[in-house]
């Protein structure tokens, strides 16, 4: 079981020692029960660090906001920073390192165990809680109280259930992890962050909650003729507000070829190659347009998406947008047993190639 | 600047216009943006064609042509020598395929037309953006390495030291020779291997040219054409070379015995030999595999009796590192293994030979002297039953291509029989004679006339041992019977493959194989010695299944191919290289790890190519998902204009 005072302590402490210039964390959040980003710079804001199953955001994105405001700044602070890191965070660090973003140095990763469960979905909840609106969600901790529901299978050291209160009924009642938590976690692989200058919380192997790729390979039992029609639709919807972009701390290029109002001009910029820029896809948010967007944004994640799911959260219409990456993730798995932010001294996925790789027809 | 491009449209002779309509592909392309002129000539490529070309860029002023034609390998250079001639930059011409990718894969006038026109207006559309570049100047070192010192890596070398090259000899073998040491007399004329190699291999040791490295291999190569350096590991010498008085007193206290390649299994040998009485270098030799353990607490015998002190055990392999202008690899072939015949009862029956084995029962310098008996009884066989295609031109089950010497070393090996043994009887079960070559015919028609050896048109079903001969099950198709013969002896002749590490080497200096894994020339017609790897030739069997007069004559091939290239001072490079748009690269060196040449490296945290050494093959504009990596004259720009003209 995680102990929240210790990771404020660990950060007051670092803060403390001028060993960071900030801290990126969770706290409470003003609205609701869900915690929301923050980043502490003094030793007393420390104590309004949280850690419950509502820190959903994956703040590696922040540490490229912080890389860009360094970049464009006269005077960058480049001190260290240190960050609050679940399993998948962690794997976006490691990405971001892999990719030469930042350096180690650069980064204090305080690591924060998932342990048996992860975080909640908030769809989910609101469905299980009918409308109503939860004011406290905690793990809950084994034998402290009977689990509606049974048991979570797999589950080892307790934290296998999610306690929640609703506003005007603050009685705690106890859902199992199963049934509230993000698809992500239920498919995670590494709950606990391997990449890591301190971790909170044990590292659990066994969570069989679903297979890796559940979704994935719950998605390709569709026909293709089926699949195609279901993408349809979920691509004619699409805003193109480009949150899910925005969100994503792997989506950190200065230009998207995708996108043609990033395209940076630069003094050397000339008139010619203002008038060359390619737009390989339009803006107007026709569904052929973003089936371009999505699909080329998929494949340039290819072996650096870790599964984060924010893009998918913050998706205002409901784009089931983890699938296309944890798609092509899987194929990476299963062809090149590579795991995108596992190993960061290991040559990305695209640039690589083994002699063990299949379709010999390259070599 | 305004553009002025100019269409060219070949009739290729009837190869194009007989399904494109050429003539309405030059008119529609008149219509386009840019295009000033637009015309179609029934052969480009000839004198003409190519005035016309050079006349229509100065008349009209262009500032960028397109050929529509056959494939760039084919005349590219030959168009863009014809565009410096019209002083337009050779790089502001561009050819569209419209032979091998539309003419020749269509029918239908109607489409293939459409398709031609598609095909030249993306060209048109590539090559108003195109820059005028000049080719880079890049050093020559002018010096070969010949990998494989089998007949083809000798003759080579030899070739090569006679217009006064250096050259660095690589054999994994503690001898050179290759497999042509092993063959007894030769077709057609029937003279001795041995007496026809042992001078050249001489040669190859007495010449001060020739940086002879043997029990070597090469472990890594760098550079581009004219400027390699190559890493070759030599393993641990033993006994040294140049102490060594071939005294052969180590040999008889060795008490390792293990199959002697040189004699293809027939004999043994021990850990320390010679590998031959001739061997090249004259040197006795350990096999730090069959040795007990080079340790002279374990054995320590012939360290003990070498009087000299030639042997060290303690000698260690050594790396060196040779800077090599071009390379020409020669790694031979080796027989398909016996193992996979055993419905012939290869690798089962002691007397069930493949046609190496033959060769060293019939040679002198043979385990049986030139004798041929049986290696189970050492009785004459006077029955004996030759199997051709064993192995080839079976796609289902073994190798799909023809071994092309067979049908030849099958016809000889049954006229040496014959000469050995006057009162046996030779039958060869064959599929049809390949004896395409000068004298082969009239040396196979001897055979049958003079030797009386009875061939049978037909294939073997099952060889098995019965009452101390072999029954060779087979059917003669000719008389449309069934046949048995109880043979003493057996010989397959196994089809040839690549020899062993053929891939390995293939990728080590990144040169391709084709489906069959033999070494890839770069056109099977126009480039039969060349490699796809510029800088790096070919020659011998590593390329393909030939005899040693075809062998000589690729060799000599290749050789010329070095000395001309190594003829000059400055090597031109093709300066369609990758160029970083740095404002957009953010140094994630996904480029740096992809790129097969080693070009890219990160300089203040951006990427920067040496031009150098970039082949310009696009493997790192495929992985920057930033777009930030650009090969000169194929932008993405281009790519996505070339697109659009497609799609429109
Ligand atoms: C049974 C038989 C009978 C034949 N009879 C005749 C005949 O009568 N007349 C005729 O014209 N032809 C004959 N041939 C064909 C002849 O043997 C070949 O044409 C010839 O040997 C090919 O020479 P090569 O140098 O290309 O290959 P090889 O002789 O195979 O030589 C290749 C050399 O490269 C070395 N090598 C391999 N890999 C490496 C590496 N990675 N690094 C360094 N060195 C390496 C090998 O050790 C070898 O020394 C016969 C062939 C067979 C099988
Ligand atoms: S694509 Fe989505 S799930 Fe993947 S790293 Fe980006 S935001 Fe996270
Ligand atoms: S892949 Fe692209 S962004 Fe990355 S280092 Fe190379 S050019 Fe720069
Ligand atoms: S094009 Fe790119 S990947 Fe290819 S050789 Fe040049 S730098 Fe390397």
């Amino acid at each position: 079981m995680v102990n929240v005072e210790e990771i404020r302590d660990y950060a007051a402490g670092l803060l403390e020692k001028g060993e960071v210039k900030s801290v990126l964390g969770f706290r409470r959040g003003s609205a609701s029960a869900f915690a929301e980003p923050c980043t502490i710079t003094n030793v007393g804001e420390a104590a309004s660090l949280v850690w419950d199953p509502t820190c959903l955001n994956n703040l590696a994105l922040y540490l490229v906001k912080d890389r860009k405001q360094q970049a464009v700044s006269k005077t960058p602070d480049t001190r260290p920073v240190g960050i609050v890191a679940k399993g998948c965070d962690s794997r976006a660090i490691g990405v971001l390192l892999q990719e030469n973003y930042f350096k180690r140095e650069d980064v204090v990763v305080i690591g924060v165990s998932c342990e048996g469960t992860g975080v909640v979905d908030p769809r989910k909840l609101s469905a299980k809680l009918k409308g109503r609106t939860a004011s406290r969600v905690t793990f809950a901790v084994q034998g402290s109280t009977s689990v509606a529901g049974g048991r979570t299978p797999g589950a080892t050291d307790g934290a296998d259930g999610i306690n929640v209160s609703v506003y005007g009924d603050e009685t705690e009642t106890v859902i199992p992890a199963r049934e509230v938590l993000a698809d992500r976690c239920l498919e995670c692989r590494a709950a606990a962050p391997a990449l890591n200058d301190v971790v909170f919380g044990n590292t659990v192997e066994a969570r069989d909650f679903n297979e890796p790729f559940h979704a994935a390979k719950e998605a390709e039992r569709l026909s293709e003729d089926e699949r195609w029609a279901t993408w349809e639709r979920h691509f004619d919807r699409c805003l193109r507000c480009f949150a899910c972009r925005a969100v994503c701390p792997m989506c950190y290029c200065p230009e998207c070829v995708v996108d043609s109002t990033t395209f940076v001009v630069t003094l050397g910029t000339s008139a010619e190659e203002k008038a060359n820029r390619i737009r390989w896809c339009e803006r107007s948010a026709n569904t052929s347009e973003s089936a371009v967007y999505h699909l080329t944004r998929a494949i340039h994640l290819a072996g650096r998406c870790i599964d984060c799911g924010e893009c998918e959260r913050v998706c205002p219409v409901n784009i089931p947008l983890r699938l296309l990456n944890t798609k092509l993730e899987k194929e990476a798995f299963e062809m090149f047993e590579y795991q995108a932010g596992h190993d960061i001294e290991q040559a990305s996925l695209l640039s690589s190639f083994r002699d063990e790789d299949p379709n010999s027809f390259i070599r | 600047m305004t553009k002025r491009t100019g269409v060219f449209v070949c009739h290729c002779g009837k190869n194009i216009a007989a399904t494109v309509d050429v003539k309405k592909v030059a008119q529609e392309l008149a219509k386009d943006d840019g295009v000033v002129f637009s015309e179609d000539y029934v052969y480009m490529c000839s004198d003409p064609g190519q005035t016309a070309v050079i006349d229509a860029i100065k008349d009209n002023n262009l500032n960028g042509m397109v050929i529509s034609c056959c494939s760039p390998t084919l005349h590219e250079k030959t168009f863009r020598d014809a565009s410096e001639l019209g002083d337009l930059n050779a790089f502001q011409c561009e050819i569209a395929n419209i032979r091998e990718q539309c003419a020749w894969v269509h029918k239908d006038m109607e489409v293939a037309t459409e398709k031609a026109l598609k095909i030249t207006r993306a060209s048109v559309r590539r090559v108003q953006h195109n820059q005028a570049l000049e080719p880079i100047g890049v050093p020559v070192t002018r010096r070969a390495m010949v990998v494989g010192a089998g007949i083809a890596g000798i003759q080579a070398a030899l070739d090569l030291t006679d217009a006064g090259l250096d050259v660095v000899l690589v054999e994994k073998q503690a001898t050179i020779g290759g497999n042509m040491l092993k063959l007894s007399e030769t077709f057609p004329t029937l003279d001795c291997s041995q007496c026809i190699l042992s001078p050249k291999m001489v040669s190859v040791s007495k010449n001060s040219k020739i940086t002879l490295m043997t029990e070597s291999e090469v472990e890594s190569i760098s550079g581009f054409v004219g400027n390699f350096k190559v890493k070759i590991k030599k393993k641990a010498e033993f006994v040294d070379p140049e102490l060594c008085k071939l005294c052969d007193d180590c040999t008889p206290v060795c008490p390792v015995a293990v199959p002697n390649e040189y004699d293809v299994g027939l004999t043994n040998r021990r850990a320390i030999h010679i590998p031959f009485a001739q061997a090249i270098p004259a040197s006795f030799t350990l096999d730090e595999e069959a040795c007990l353990g080079l340790n002279p607490v374990v054995c320590g015998k012939c360290e003990e009796v070498c009087d000299v002190g030639a042997i060290d055990y303690d000698k260690k392999p050594t790396v060196t590192e040779e800077d090599i202008g071009a390379i020409i690899v020669s790694t031979g072939f080796d027989l398909y293994g016996m193992e996979h015949m055993g419905e012939f009862g290869g690798g089962r029956y002691p007397d069930v030979l493949d046609g190496l084995q033959f060769e060293r029962l019939c040679s002198a310098s043979g385990a049986t002297e030139g004798h041929i008996m049986r290696p189970s009884d050492h009785k004459v066989p006077k029955e004996i039953v030759f199997i051709q295609c064993s192995g080839s031109r079976d796609p289902e089950n073994h190798c799909a291509y023809c071994s092309k010497i067979c049908c030849m070393y099958t016809a000889k090996h049954a006229t040496l029989y014959k000469h050995h043994v006057p009162d046996g009887q030779a039958y060869i079960f064959y599929i049809d004679i390949r004896s395409g070559g000068k004298g082969y015919e009239e040396f196979v028609q001897r055979s049958m006339e003079n030797d009386g050896v009875i061939y049978l048109r037909g294939r073997v079903s099952r060889v098995y041992e019965k009452d101390g001969k072999l029954r060779v099950m087979g059917v003669d198709t000719l008389a449309g019977r069934n046949v048995e013969i109880d043979a003493d002896m057996v010989v397959l002749a196994q089809a040839m493959e690549p020899s062993k590490g053929t891939a390995e080497i293939a990728k080590i200096l990144k040169i391709a194989r084709d489906k069959d894994g033999f070494l890839a020339e770069a056109h099977p017609k126009l480039k039969p010695v060349e490699s796809v790897t510029a800088g790096i030739y070919l020659a011998g069997a590593a390329q393909g299944p030939k005899d040693i007069p075809e062998t000589v004559s690729q060799a000599g091939a290749a050789a010329s191919k070095v000395i001309a290239l190594l003829s000059k001072d400055q090597l031109a490079h093709s300066p369609m290289v990758a160029k970083v748009r740095d404002p957009y690269c953010t140094g994630c060196e996904m480029c740096v790890d992809a790129c097969p040449y080693d070009a890219i490296t990160l300089v203040d945290g951006k990427a920067s190519v040496n031009e150098v050494l970039c082949e310009g093959c696009g493997s790192c504009v495929g992985v920057c998902v930033r777009a930030a990596i650009d090969v000169k004259n194929v932008t993405q720009l281009q790519i996505h204009e070339m697109i659009s003209a497609i799609m429109a």
